[in-house]
């Protein structure tokens, strides 16, 4: 029984995919730490509050409706349709931690301005997020007088003008959902509402 | 013998009587009280009768009809926008507006500031929000948004009146 003669081609293969494959797992690194860079931009996950499930934790972890520290935080959001530059607030606890995006305004945790947003713009995403952008507003649900999440400033509506309330499918928020979804939002697709992203379960 | 066979098992059945009443009064209890999916309080209406109030105006109609079509024209994404009123539940209304017609698309508050923010919500989808120079006296009747505003203390909503709002 004879092994069978191993080519100089494949010989050569033999020495080079190794090499490669090493080179890779030194570069990856590298270039996604550049890339970061560039940007300045991490993915922090500090101090995130656990995503409350239903009014009474809605309450217990962010206060009543409307209350002072709903809308303690503001970020800049631009449109990439109409030019316009949006100022969303939300609640403290979703963000304002001294981070590359915004300055400490008594906030928390890195949420939604620096993780949401840095890794929908480090994902070159921002394309996708259009005009009508809101956060917080002491309102009810429209045609209710249930407060919305709004209320308590764990809600944000994004592409507005893209994403009418009642349709149950999504044109451009469709393309970034998922990273508010790892981040523990909820998105509003589920309910027929595209433009609606919620820190908020079972409401 | 007999007697105390019998004594025991009348309070067995007696015992066992009242657990199933017991049972049963819990258990429609039970039905009654545990709603399907979790729900908020519904806020008790609060027309603010008697009190001078500031008005956000987003127009002015001859009928309910056009006003109604007019209101649900306006989308402001998934949040509440004006509420449909009757002008006579204004005292000071028509004289400020200056308009004619029965009906107005509105929405009340007590503080400046609430007023400010809803006017600036809903300019920011392009609908018109005019803030009465003056406040106008609440003759009670439908409901017109009050209570949808911060408390001056910052601690929820404003749900009853100020010193502003008092006559």
């Amino acid at each position: 029984m004879s092994s069978p003669e191993r080519t100089p081609r494949s010989r050569r293969l033999g020495r080079v995919v190794p090499v490669a494959i090493a080179a890779v797992m030194v570069l990856a690194p590298v270039l996604v730490g550049w890339h970061w860079a560039k940007l300045g931009w991490r993915d922090k996950h500090y101090n995130y509050p656990a995503t409350p499930t239903g009014y009474t934790q809605i309450v217990n972890r962010f206060g009543q409706p409307c209350n002072s520290d709903a809308s303690a935080i503001s970020m800049s959001w631009p449109a990439s349709d109409n030019g316009v530059t949006y100022t969303p607030r939300f609640h403290k606890k979703l963000g304002g931690y001294p981070t590359e995006m915004v300055s400490n305004k008594g906030g928390k945790s890195t949420n939604l301005d620096n993780d949401v947003y840095g890794h929908i713009q480090n994902d070159h995403l921002s394309q996708y997020t259009k005009s009508g952008i809101w956060g917080y507003l002491c309102r009810y649900i429209s045609g209710t007088t249930k407060w919305s999440t709004h209320a308590w400033g764990i809600a944000i509506d994004i592409s507005a003008s893209y994403e009418p309330q009642g349709s149950c499918t999504s044109t451009v928020n469709k393309n970034f959902a998922y990273v508010f979804k790892q981040h523990g939002w909820r998105w509003g697709l589920d309910f027929c509402d595209p433009m609606h992203f919620q820190y908020a379960y079972g409401y | 013998m007999k007697r105390s066979i019998g004594t025991a098992m009348a309070w067995t059945v007696g015992f066992l009587a009242v657990i199933g009443v017991l049972a049963l009064i819990g258990r429609a209890a039970s039905n009654g009280s545990l709603p399907l999916t979790p729900v908020s309080p519904q806020v008790t209406p609060d027309a603010g009768a008697g009190e001078d109030l500031l008005v956000v105006l987003g127009g002015v109609y001859p009928t309910r009809e056009e006003a109604e079509a007019a209101n649900a024209s306006m989308h402001l994404a998934d949040l509440q926008g004006y509420y449909v009123v009757p002008v006579a539940q204004f005292q000071g209304f028509s004289e400020q507006v200056g308009v004619p017609g029965d009906f107005a698309l509105v929405s009340a508050f007590r503080t400046d500031e609430g007023a400010q923010e809803f006017a600036d919500f809903v300019r920011s989808f392009g609908y018109p929000a005019t803030i009465l120079a003056n406040r106008v006296r609440s003759l009670g009747g439908l409901y017109a948004g009050l209570g949808q505003e911060r408390n001056l203390d910052g601690t929820g909503p404003l749900q009853g009146p100020i010193p502003e709002s008092t006559p």
